[in-house]
């Protein structure tokens, strides 16, 4: 399970959490814990949802960030950031929300990369054809 | 098939296509990969620039090389693999890797590390300017 306060991963039957000592039996509802991502459970509200519980596409808003370009890349480091921060509050409706504009931003980043990855490739042809027309010409 | 494993699979294949490129190729020398779209535009280092030469270094062996290239890139890389694999797992085992819960100001204060990084790499003073790609290997 894990820790409603500092989020680390314990063992199931773990009566406090080995990162920061609370404990976890009393305070944790039988929540069922499912390992797949993006499956969002009911609980408590207020109470810190299980992380990981809603997706933040961190990594690949990283990924975007550094090899694509930095406009679009930051804001999904934000939405990024908005899940997390929504989870640690309970708001469940307000991380999943974040977690589609983290996941849009990626994509939107992702998109001006390869965009641009095409444009350049046409204008290297474009280039390389015209270079070619001159030789000749 | 599920939607999940056709992107995940066209993401491994295009991932280990560049992975195998950028051994066999150095972009600082061979002109068939794409430069950064920011520097190409405006001539200003974006926080990636430098990461596909970095990588090609790491991918040799070479880390002071590939830390010269991008910094960045080359302490980010490990938990980009780490949770790039981990999202590959989930989806064809259905069990991630461990996952370390990374609060909120964490991740805000990544992405100020990403930018602030990105601006003064431009910075033509000292020591700033070493962050540009490729300063490091001219000392």
């Amino acid at each position: 399970m894990f820790c409603p306060q500092c989020g680390a991963n314990n063992a199931d039957n773990a009566m406090v959490c080995t990162q920061c000592g609370r404990a976890l039996q009393t305070a944790v509802p039988a929540v069922p814990q499912t390992p797949m991502m993006g499956t969002p459970m009911p609980a408590a509200p207020g109470a810190m949802l299980p992380p990981g519980s809603v997706p933040n596409y961190l990594v690949f808003a990283i990924l975007t960030t550094v090899f694509c370009c930095l406009p679009a890349g930051i804001p999904a480091i934000v939405f990024a950031a908005q899940v997390n921060g929504k989870l640690q509050a309970g708001d469940l409706a307000g991380a999943q929300q974040s977690s589609k504009n983290a996941k849009l931003w990626c994509l939107i980043s992702l998109g001006l990369g390869l965009a641009f990855i095409v444009l350049y490739g046409m204008l290297i042809m474009a280039g390389v054809l015209s270079g070619i027309g001159h030789r000749y010409n | 098939m599920r939607m999940g494993d056709r992107w995940t699979w066209a993401a491994i294949i295009t991932g280990a296509t560049g992975i195998g490129m950028l051994a066999a190729f150095d972009p600082a020398t061979s002109g068939i990969f794409p430069p950064c779209p920011l520097h190409y535009l405006t001539g200003w280092y974006c926080p990636g620039c430098g990461s596909l030469r970095a990588i090609h270094q790491l991918l040799h062996g070479n880390l002071a090389a590939a830390w010269a290239m991008n910094p960045l890139t080359v302490i980010v890389l490990p938990f980009v693999a780490y949770g790039l694999i981990s999202h590959a797992l989930s989806v064809f085992w259905g069990r991630a890797l461990p996952q370390i819960f990374l609060p909120a100001k964490w991740i805000y204060a990544l992405g100020v590390v990403i930018v602030v990084f990105g601006i003064v790499r431009n910075l033509p003073v000292y020591p700033f300017e070493l962050l540009a790609p490729g300063a490091m290997l001219r000392l």
